[in-house]
């Protein structure tokens, strides 16, 4: 089970509040390659994993996605707060205001709403431990374009921190994909 | 049953009672019983805590027992099969 701590993995203090960007970094929270998605696929997964490092890994690197999960509700939290309803239907941020008000709700950055379509969890764990690595490069190409967009080091730090964290999440899955093929004696599958 | 189920067993009723006072004290921060019980709860848990990982490992990956094995991924993880009891070698 899981005890909550009560900080982010990183600091986040966003002073300069930016509702494009906000929704843009949305996607992160709700969207396919989001965290949530993230979090739900490894710790689905886990249970069918053989080994205990294969298990530990998608334990742990599960429970940090939800970490990256507060991460980006916070970021889009500070980006969104207080901003006045006709500052946002100004730059075109009107319609989640008119379904979501300013609220962090689990959608990518059209307000397409979440759903667990994105992620898959099966039994044999050559195919979940390949779709990870997929995810995770996802992941990282979805920071990467967040980067471009944004201006202000209060919103790049942080996701830069998140860019390299799925850099070091694609390095250990390829370890564990290593790990479970030399368990099943397996070397001829990729 | 054996003293590492035994242990884990106290454990997991002191660490419920902590988390249902923590959901009252939540909405209750002044409630003087509920912050006394909490205490005792405390108390204890952290006691059997540090009885149990001294003896059967890590409950938490902030537990290093020794510097020469990484003993947090061991088996058996809670969701593995074993009759029903979690977290408890066979
Ligand atoms: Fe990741």
């Amino acid at each position: 089970m899981w005890l909550y701590e009560k900080k982010t993995q990183y600091p986040i203090n966003i002073k300069k509040p930016d509702p494009r960007m906000a929704m843009n970094i949305l996607t992160q929270y709700g969207g396919p390659n989001g965290e949530l998605a993230a979090s739900l696929r490894y710790l689905s997964q886990r249970f069918s994993m053989p080994t205990k490092e294969t298990k530990a890994i998608l334990n742990d690197i599960g429970t940090e996605e939800l970490a990256h999960l507060e991460m980006i509700g916070t970021m889009v939290h500070q980006l969104m707060d207080k901003v006045p309803p006709k500052e946002l239907e100004r730059l075109h941020v009107d319609t989640l205001y008119a379904v979501h008000g300013r609220a962090v709700y689990p959608s990518d950055s059209n307000g397409v709403p979440f759903t667990a379509a994105y992620i898959e969890s099966m039994e044999d764990p050559i195919a979940n431990l390949n779709e990870n690595l997929a995810a995770e490069q996802k992941a990282r190409a979805t920071y990467e374009y967040l980067i471009r967009m944004a201006d202000d080091p209060d919103v790049i730090d942080p996701l830069r921190f998140l860019r390299e964290r799925e850099v070091v999440h694609y390095q250990r899955f390829g370890e564990a994909l290593r790990i479970v093929q030399e368990v099943m004696g397996s070397k001829k599958f990729y | 049953m054996d003293e590492q189920t035994t242990l884990l067993e106290q454990i997991m009723a002191y660490d419920f009672a902590l988390y249902d006072l923590q959901l009252f004290l939540d909405t209750h921060p002044s409630d003087a019983n509920a912050l006394r019980d909490y205490k005792i709860a405390l108390d204890q848990a952290e006691n059997l805590r540090r009885q149990y990982q001294s003896k059967f490992g890590p409950l938490t990956p902030r537990y290093l027992p020794n510097t020469t094995c990484w003993q947090w991924i061991n088996d058996p993880w809670p969701w593995d099969p074993k009759g029903g009891m979690s977290n408890v070698a066979l």
